[in-house]
């Protein structure tokens, strides 16, 4: 068992030295015999067993009497805490591939891969403190009416829903990777603003409006939204004249953004998505699947097509 | 002997350089060398490039020259009768490989070897009894490891035409009556070979008054460099052998189908030699000589005495050899039953730096025919100190408590 403990940590310590690559070389031949069942016969059980006794006796006797006499079991220890433990970073491998996370979907704790947890990070709404935070098993599409809502593909079979905020800086890294997966893929497209970070709710009106003047023009106006610097978007006169350089009729789709009728319509989408459960932006449904932060395109695609999407 | 001042001569055993300081317990397999030998080396790379002899130059004059006072310097310290007994190879193994397939031996021709020699005096012998059909018989040594002078002549008989013995063990560091051995090999008509790798380093060897017929020993055991050993032969015998390897430098004159080869000991040196070798060799025998022999054996007793008393009670080591350290030169060599010696050295070695040799030593065959695996080898030099010793013995101790 002492080959294949001192084999990995061995490997991983011969990458920065060539001693240790040497020895390291020498457990792999150990390991290769124990496994084809012939004795370990090069003697490097004996002389790593032999240093590390030389390194321990000088700083107890006991201890260097002690890892003599126990030294096999010892070494089972290591063994199963090894197995154990590669089995948890070829899982978090796993996860990380598939989520984004090494912890799972949404999952923020700490990730080797993702040390700064740049998957997970979302611009939160501004509620109340809650007894009890939102988790992530709480999001859902059910009871949440959609209709009415901006949408791409209606009648493709896989879904998308995203609640993102044209202000956010995580929703404006996920909306280019959306679309990237919408224009492949051909998925229906549900996409509504939510403003949390910035007192850009009159933008939800323009969206809406937009969307009941020209659908076409809506989605580009959206691409738009999301490409421009984010000062724009405080910019009224940018904003009029880019609807105009649109094709919309700017004149309507201003009356319509004023109309109490809208501010009605949009408080009620609004309500439709706090019934999700979302906690920030942005929250992105596949298939019924939330996946809160921006995560990166190949989780996207996995969720629609599976493990080897980039296969198909 | 003011061993303080002698050490400060190696530059290994100064600390520093990235390395603790160290117990260098190993000198059986190859000594440490003082700044003087390597200065020696130095000096032809950096001074006199040149080849020895065959140019006409300045350079190749001054390493003639040089050369030259090498030999010469060996013939003194080995009491030769002339410098041309003296010939260079690249150790003892070399040496004996030499005389074993230049002496001219026939079938059935008996060659004597111990019971206990390192594989350089024991293959060279078993291939010739393959290639020519000679007889290889074994001397086997009394319980205690020391030569037994009745065995061996009771072997001795006419068809022995050669007797080649480890003078120095490097397996115990029991050392043979080599004296009484020539005596009774040459009353018998036989010829003498001895290996004395680990003799020359210690004692003061006297070809001329042993009446020795070859002797064969290294550089690198005794201060000198590496791949730079000597072969000691009567003269009137090293005429009478065929060379061993042939090439240049060997003859007077060739022609396309003949050669006249140089007296010895130039038709053993076959090609370019080792000319930085033999000023290291040389240097190496002068600072032997000053530091002289009775002091280094004293020391080496002293310390050898230090160690056995302080080991030799330790609950199941074994000795190997003659309990009494006076019989065994510089050398302690041990094994702990049931424990592998590869194990203890290790420990040795991470606990303290002290640097042993472990295993069969080259000598397989002694350590199969008595069935041990192996032993840990204290191979003792003047340098060495009793608080190197001492540290070895408390470390011993340890290592006896947790195993």
């Amino acid at each position: 068992m002492f080959c294949i403990v001192a084999f990995v940590v061995l490997g991983i310590l011969g990458i920065f030295s060539a001693s240790n690559r040497q020895l390291a070389r020498e457990a792999l031949d150990c390991v290769l015999r124990r496994v084809t069942l012939r004795p370990c016969n090069t003697g490097f059980d004996e002389k790593m067993k032999a240093k590390i006794l030389g390194f321990v006796i000088v700083r107890s006797e006991g201890g260097a009497r002690f890892l003599n006499r126990f030294f096999e079991p010892i070494a089972w220890v290591f063994f199963v805490m090894l197995m154990a433990s590669s089995i948890w970073s070829v899982r978090g491998l796993y996860l990380f591939y598939t989520s984004g996370s090494c912890n799972g979907l949404n999952q923020a704790g700490f990730c080797v891969f993702d040390p700064q947890g740049s998957s997970n990070q979302v611009s939160g709404l501004l509620q109340t403190c809650k007894v009890n935070p939102p988790k992530q098993s709480d999001l859902t599409l059910k009871g949440v009416d959609l209709s009415g809502f901006p949408v791409l593909n209606q009648d493709a079979t896989d879904k998308i829903v995203f609640i993102g905020c044209y202000h956010c800086d995580y929703t404006r890294a996920t909306y280019p990777l959306v679309r990237k997966l919408v224009n492949k893929y051909k998925v229906s497209l549900t996409f509504q603003n939510y403003p949390v970070k910035e007192p850009t709710d009159y933008m939800t009106r323009v969206g809406l409006c937009a969307y009941q003047q020209d659908q076409a023009k809506y989605w580009k106006m959206n691409d738009t939204f999301f490409a421009t610097e984010k000062a724009n978007l405080d910019n009224a006169a940018w904003l009029q004249s880019t609807l105009a350089g649109l094709g919309f009729d700017t004149v309507k789709l201003n009356l319509c953004v004023a109309a109490p009728q809208t501010e009605e319509t949009a408080k009620k989408q609004m309500a439709e998505m706090i019934k999700t459960k979302f906690f920030g932006t942005p929250t992105v449904f596949i298939n019924g699947t939330a996946l809160v932060g921006p995560k990166p395109y190949r989780v996207y695609a996995i969720l629609l097509r599976g493990l080897f999407y980039w296969l198909r | 002997m003011d061993i303080n001042k002698i050490r400060q001569d190696f530059p290994i055993l100064q600390e520093g350089q990235g390395r603790k300081k160290i117990t260098y317990f190993d000198n059986a397999c190859q000594s440490l060398r003082p700044r003087q030998v390597l200065e020696a080396i130095n000096q032809y790379y950096l001074k006199s490039s040149a080849c020895s002899g065959r140019s006409m130059h300045q350079l190749a004059a001054e390493v003639t020259r040089e050369c030259d006072q090498a030999r010469t310097a060996i013939a003194k310290f080995l009491n030769a009768a002339r410098k041309e007994e003296v010939v260079f190879t690249r150790n003892t193994t070399e040496g004996i490989n030499l005389v074993a397939n230049s002496l001219g031996l026939q079938k059935d021709d008996v060659v004597l070897i111990s019971d206990k020699e390192h594989n350089s005096n024991l293959l060279p012998w078993q291939r010739m009894a393959k290639k020519v059909g000679i007889v290889v018989k074994i001397v086997p040594s009394r319980a205690d490891n020391t030569f037994d002078l009745d065995a061996f002549e009771k072997r001795l008989d006419k068809q022995v035409r050669l007797v080649s013995l480890g003078w120095t063990s490097n397996l115990d560091g029991v050392t043979i009556p080599a004296a009484e051995v020539i005596k009774k090999a040459h009353q018998n008509g036989s010829l003498v070979m001895l290996d004395a790798a680990q003799t020359a380093p210690h004692r003061k060897i006297n070809v001329k008054g042993l009446d020795a017929d070859f002797v064969a020993f290294s550089g690198h055991k005794m201060l000198g460099p590496s791949g730079m050993g000597v072969l000691y032969g009567k003269y009137q015998l090293l005429e009478k052998l065929e060379p061993f390897l042939v090439g240049g430098e060997t003859v007077v004159s060739s022609t396309y189908d003949s050669c006249e080869f140089l007296p010895p000991p130039e038709k053993f040196e076959a090609g370019l030699q080792d000319y930085a070798g033999m000023m290291g060799m040389g240097a190496a025998v002068k600072y032997l000589t000053e530091v002289g022999f009775d002091a280094i054996e004293k020391q080496e007793l002293l310390l050898n005495e230090t160690i056995t008393a302080e080991i030799k009670d330790f609950p199941r080591l074994k000795l190997l050899g003659p309990a009494d350290p006076r019989l065994r030169g510089g050398i302690v060599s041990f094994y702990i039953e049931g424990v592998d010696s590869h194990r203890i050295a290790l420990m040795l070695d991470q606990m303290a730096t002290i640097m042993v040799r472990s295993g069969q030593h080259c000598v397989h065959s002694w350590f199969n025919a008595h069935q041990i695996k192996g032993s840990v080898r204290v191979s003792l030099y003047f340098y060495n100190t009793l608080e190197e010793a001492a540290l070895f013995a408390s470390s011993l101790k340890k290592i006896g408590k947790v195993l």
